[in-house]
């Protein structure tokens, strides 16, 4: 999140992003750091004699004598100058932190990046050989070094030489470990499954884009190691293992020498090298601290707004019945780019039992404004204007009486019931907590209400479930299970922040069901937060519109769908892809095909082969696999968009993925561009990869963050065809210009695009070599609506142009349905159905489909009741 | 003292080697049967490790005695001993020996290791007890304070003070802790476990349990419990500071990273308390791995006791250690080091299996 073009944080850029005592750290570890390093380096000249050094022209020095003018630090008890001992020990330290530190980050970050990225039986191994070193108490293994390479007591490079070594084996696994963990994480990250698509090698692979990325925490580690290394030198020499005398200057010898001094109160020949290597492992561990906090966005220090909020001079509330009332409500958030407002002047009112549908894209400021409400912003935001709850103005209330007000007065559903969930309490306790924060009951009275609200939501053997635990239940019910938290208090309003977004659309089916009950049994306000205008069509009595943090239009939903005041609803509305309203031909080249099911068709090339594919997951430990994909089988043509949709789990992804290469087939036939897949073999195979191009869901993982877009659409051509650098960028030109995007965009980098650009840059890439099928994994379900429909219009314009081949996979039927010739509908890894559009999406054969269709809802709220009432009578029947 | 900073509490199951974190509702047994299995390798490999590592130069008798005998009765003792036979035979005798619990014997003073283990262990053990109570309470509460204060003044320092704790050697906190409280104030004793006086009585009495505080409150003598807790102070501050640091840093990564989670928000949104979100919602998550961190930190304490009871002639395993070193037994030395090591193995099984206990996603 910055907005300088170029190269992301250099040093100094990650200094200005630091911020109070964080900074201070980053700088005061620096520093010392620094000292230490120039004391090494220039302690010929600093210290006034030899570290060896017993006497001068005047004679011996003496031994214990106080710190004087001649010697400001006291002497030994070996007749030696302290201040020298400590200075030409900065040289030992600085020569053991070197000889400890590069074997082991080189030796373990590659080990690590092996381990995490080929697994199997290497992985295990060097896991168990890591874990078993890791908990090695340091200083025994430093000993038994030291006895092996010296015998004891030793010259300068013998003992170094022990204390480094012990500290490269000690910390090898500790790189091990943290490059593994972020090797696996990053193994499955889109922008390295972009790179396998495309065929690039594995060590390509492995230095591009997965080193490159793994190494954030190394510069702690590093530091830590560092400091280890010094630590374990001073252990060494304080059990009588040190450096001789004559051989280097060492502190922790000449701590174990000084104990014996401290007895007799004789204190700086123990407090000043003591000193010595307590600040240079400090500073050390500082810098890589500070570096850490800076690098690591969670544990960065946070901005505060200067000055509190402040109760605005308007009129209090106007209506008698308003549940919640916002006035000239202004949000500002302060971030690296400075202060954005997120709302910017809102006014709104909620009464009792009815559903208030707020929509906007992203940026829109609708999640903001509820969590506003509840008084849940961050310290980063600070809120002006009044928010009226129950008579009380959340902006200046006290805390007390916000938590009052909390769960009691109003509550809240978030988006994704997983994390919503506290994952290691049952649901019982869970649901009962937030009960006993405003009543005093017993323990037994709140678990058997927590027992009603379960079934009140409609989780079935409520008895038995109140006490499971969150990972037991299944989104949905996840879901429920957070609603019945929300309704615990009865509270009149609910604030529903994208409650169904991350659910099935089935599932969401049966959740809007639940809301509209609530609203119709108890009379609950509800305040709903969503993107999807079907969903507003569906269940919301009044729409308001947001965009840029400001009301762009508020309206009953009958009004606001077919007649839209404003310019920027309608073309939000249009924007909204609908089922049944495409205007593409059923079949490539329209009237020519005939009504085609699954590959009688032989006239048009093949281009991807599907019989009886079997893919399956290996399971874990004593579990079986999983069957992902049962027995699919199809054909895809040139030219010919099919579209696979299905709900979550059904296998549509892993199709793709299986296709691409980039899962194994377990069993069955698959051919792609004339290439059998099944047994995978993928030398043969990286040939025909210049024919396929992938585009993924998620737009901010598509790209390596390290890789300017033009280096990044550059990589398929890179790796077949291997041009002179005009031409790559010539080509990397020509594809931007294709995509709408413009040549200049090739030096920009991921997180300086939006959503929907870095999509059609995606595009590019995969479009880069010309390919003849195009894969593209629910690429638009990211972004908002109206980019989507600008992406999707790209895609139909490219499609029309190059004449490839798209596997377009969704969940989202009306997408689909704008662009598919056949569509094919899939669940639990079987295909259920499979034919023309038309057919399949307006008259389907099978009731699986027909309930998909009956289940997703149309951006039209008196079609959309039509379709309700129709499913209803649906549903009793089949009971 | 090698420290780690485990900073994600993401997924914080606890890890197996095999298949990565056990996946949810694998079932309690089925971990705590990989988690034992796996004890065998891990000794092994240290076992292995150590072997050649002392094997590398030669033997321990050249290393002890070379300069001190003369070749024939080193030759003598080397063949008595057994190092001239094969390396491999004499790698695999020795795997088996450690397997059946046999860690050799001192060549100084011909005493087997498992019964000086017995004999010191212990007191090191009671020495880290002591260290352990000192972390385990100011370790979290400090933590706790440092991430609800997080990124005021207080915040930094008590950052600060925990990376002083880990930058500064533990010896050196000893001598520093002995000069001002023992010998400038003169309120603690120097050092030792008990007085001379009570040594000898709790010698005369028989049956020692080998940890003085047991001992002392069997005797019924508060005058001696007084007195074993007078001795234990410094020595344990000194070497329980180390793993307060630790822990703090880590509690507090852990807690401002759950504290951030949806559900303590959600948590929030409905009505329940600060008080309760820090120490309930937010606390649980946080301490599981550090429980399993705590298993790791014992290496750092027995380094540090090692340190710690030289500084404070604590006679455990850690002083016996330094005094063989001195006189160059290092049959001594290997045999304590693989036995501490096959301790540590052991120790953090039981403590993932602890860590396991309380998770429930493991159990489920």
């Amino acid at each position: 999140m910055t907005t300088s073009t170029g190269r992301k944080a250099g040093l100094r850029q990650l200094v200005a992003r630091s911020h109070g005592y964080q900074r201070g750290m980053l700088l005061a570890g620096a520093a010392i750091t620094a000292l230490v390093l120039l004391v090494a380096v220039f302690a010929p000249w600093i210290a006034p004699y030899g570290y060896a050094q017993l006497r001068n022209s005047h004679g011996y020095f003496g031994s214990q004598l106080h710190p004087s003018g001649q010697h400001w630090f006291g002497t030994t008890v070996g007749g030696y100058d302290v201040l020298s001992r400590v200075v030409w020990g900065a040289r030992t330290a600085v020569e053991v932190i070197v000889a400890g530190t590069l074997v082991g980050l080189l030796v373990g970050t590659l080990l690590g990046l092996l381990a995490g990225y080929l697994g199997g039986w290497l992985d295990n191994v060097l896991v168990i050989v890591s874990d078993a070193i890791y908990a090695f108490p340091s200083l025994l293994l430093a000993i038994v070094m030291s006895i092996v390479i010296s015998g004891g007591s030793s010259g300068l490079w013998t003992g170094i030489l022990s204390a480094a070594t012990t500290t490269t084996i000690l910390f090898i696994p500790q790189y091990f470990r943290v490059v593994r963990a972020e090797t696996l994480r990053l193994k499955h990250e889109a922008f390295v499954d972009a790179a396998r698509v495309v065929g690039a090698p594995r060590q390509r692979i492995l230095f591009r884009h997965i080193l490159t990325n793994a190494t954030r925490s190394l510069p702690l580690i590093l530091t830590l190691n560092a400091g280890g290394a010094v630590a374990t030198l001073a252990g060494l020499g304080f059990v009588g293992f040190g450096i001789e005398p004559n051989s280097a200057a060492e502190w922790g010898y000449d701590l174990n020498r000084a104990q014996s001094d401290v007895a007799a109160g004789i204190w700086w020949t123990a407090v000043f090298p003591g000193v010595a290597i307590a600040l240079t492992v400090l500073g050390l561990t500082l810098l890589g601290e500070g570096l850490n906090d800076v690098r690591d966005p969670r544990l960065r220090a946070r901005r505060r707004i200067r000055g509190t909020a402040t109760a605005a001079l308007t009129a209090p509330a106007t209506s008698e019945h308003a549940l919640l009332e916002l006035q000239d409500l202004h949000v500002r958030f302060a971030t690296d780019a400075g202060t954005v407002a997120a709302v910017d002047g809102l006014d709104l009112t909620i009464t009792a039992g009815e559903i208030v549908a707020i929509v906007g894209e992203s940026g829109s400021g609708k999640s903001v404004t509820a969590r506003a409400a509840l008084g849940l912003l961050p310290d980063t935001a600070s809120a002006h204007g009044r928010i009226l709850l129950a008579g009380q103005d959340v902006i200046t209330a006290p805390r007390r009486a916000l938590r009052r007000l909390r769960g009691r007065d109003a509550a809240m559903v978030f988006q994704e019931p997983a994390t919503t969930l506290n994952p290691v309490y049952p649901v019982g306790w869970q649901i009962a907590e937030g009960i006993r924060a405003h009543e005093k009951i017993g323990r037994r009275e709140a678990r058997q209400r927590a027992v009603d609200l379960l079934r009140q939501v409609g989780i079935p053997d409520p008895d038995e479930r109140v006490r499971y635990y969150p990972h037991q239940f299944s989104g949905g019910q996840q879901q429920r299970v957070v609603i019945a938290m929300a309704l615990a208090l009865g509270a009149p309003l609910l604030l529903a922040d994208e409650p169904t977004t991350a659910l099935d659309v089935t599932v969401q089916a049966g959740i809007l069901d639940l809301l509209r009950e609530l609203r119709d049994t108890r009379g609950t306000a509800i305040v709903l937060i969503t993107h999807n205008m079907g969903v507003v069509a569906d269940i919301a009595d009044r729409v308001i519109v947001m965009q840029d943090g400001r009301l762009v239009e508020q309206a009953d939903t009958l009004s606001l769908f077919h007649s839209p005041q404003q310019p920027y609803t309608r073309q939000l509305l249009q924007a909204v892809p609908r089922l049944g309203q495409s205007e593409r031909p059923a079949a490539p080249g329209g009237a020519r095909r005939s009504a085609a099911h699954a590959g009688i068709d032989a006239a048009d090339e093949v281009v991807v082969d599907v019989q009886q594919l079997v893919v399956d997951y290996p399971g874990r430990l004593g579990r079986g696999p999983f069957r992902a994909v049962d027995d699919v089988s199809f054909r895809l043509h040139r030219g010919e968009v099919l579209g696979l949709v299905g709900e979550s789990g059904s296998g549509k992804s892993t199709i793709a993925r299986t296709i691409a290469g980039l899962v194994p087939a377990s069993a069955g036939q698959l051919t792609v561009l004339g290439h059998s897949l099944v047994p995978a073999r993928e030398s043969r195979f990286r040939a025909a990869r210049r024919g396929i191009g992938y585009v993924f869901q998620d737009p901010t993982a598509s790209f390596n963050p390290k890789l300017s877009i033009g280096q990044s659409i550059a990589e398929p051509i890179l790796i077949h065809d291997r041009p002179a650098p005009a031409e790559v960028r010539r080509r990397v030109g020509e594809l931007l210009d294709a995509v709408h995007l413009g040549a200049d965009y090739a030096q920009r980098y991921p997180h300086e695009l939006s959503g929907g650009q870095r999509q059609r840059a995606s595009l590019a890439r995969s479009l880069a070599l010309r390919p003849q099928l195009l894969i593209a994994d629910e690429p638009t379900s990211a972004l908002d609506v109206s980019v989507q429909d600008r992406v999707l219009a790209l895609l139909r314009e490219l499609h029309d142009e190059l004449h490839f081949a798209v596997l377009f996979i969704s969940h989202d039927l009306a997408v689909v349905d704008s662009l598919a010739n056949r569509v094919g509908v899939l669940r639990a890894g079987r295909l259920v159905e499979l034919g023309e559009r038309t057919a399949v999406l307006t008259a389907p054969a099978e009731d699986y489909t027909r309930d998909l269709i009956a289940a997703s809802p149309v951006p039209d709220p008196v079609a959309q009741a039509a379709r309700r009432a129709h499913r209803a009578a649906q549903l009793a029947e089949t009971a | 003292m090698t420290t780690t900073l485990e900073s994600s509490t993401e997924d914080t199951r606890p890890e197996t080697a095999l298949g990565a974190s056990a996946p949810a509702g694998l079932g309690l047994g089925r971990y705590i049967l990989i988690r034992f299995v796996l004890i065998f390798p891990t000794v092994f490999v240290l076992t292995t490790v150590v072997f050649f590592l002392t094997r590398v130069t030669g033997d321990p008798i050249t290393a002890a005695f070379a300069g001190r005998l003369n070749a024939q009765q080193l030759h003598e003792r080397i063949h008595a001993a057994g190092y001239d036979r094969n390396i491999l035979r004499q790698y695999v005798d020795y795997v088996g020996q450690v397997f059946r619990g046999n860690f050799g014997t001192t060549l100084t003073d011909h005493v087997r290791v498992t019964s000086m283990l017995r004999t010191y262990g212990a007191a090191t053990l009671e020495l880290v007890f002591y260290s352990l109570v000192v972390a385990l309470i100011l370790g979290p509460v400090l933590g706790t304070l440092a991430a609800r204060l997080r990124d005021r003044g207080a915040d930094a320092a008590l950052r600060v003070f925990a990376i002083l704790t880990y930058a500064i050697p533990v010896f050196f906190t000893g001598l520093l802790l002995k000069l001002i409280f023992a010998i400038w104030l003169g309120w603690l004793p120097v050092d030792g476990r008990l007085s001379t006086a009570n040594e000898i009585n709790l010698q005369m009495r028989g049956h020692q349990s080998g940890i003085d505080l047991i001992d002392a409150v069997r005797a019924s003598s508060w005058s001696m419990v007084g007195d074993v807790l007078e001795h234990a102070i410094l020595p344990a501050v000194t070497l329980g500071l180390l793993t307060t640091g630790i822990f703090l840093r880590l509690f507090r990564t852990n807690l401002i990273s759950t504290l951030d989670s949806d559900y303590v928000l959600a948590g929030r949104s409905r009505g329940v308390s600060e008080w309760r979100l820090t120490t309930r919602h937010a606390g649980r998550p946080a301490l599981i791995p550090i429980i399993t961190v705590v298993g790791l930190q014992i290496a750092g304490l027995l380094s540090g006791a090692v340190l710690t009871e030289t500084t404070f002639e604590w006679k455990g395993l850690g002083f016996e250690l330094t005094q063989y070193l001195q006189q160059r037994d290092y049959t001594a030395v290997q045999g304590i080091v693989v036995a501490l090591a096959v301790v540590v193995a052991l120790v953090n099984f039981v403590v993932d299996v602890l860590a396991a206990l309380i998770d429930p996603r493991v159990r489920y």
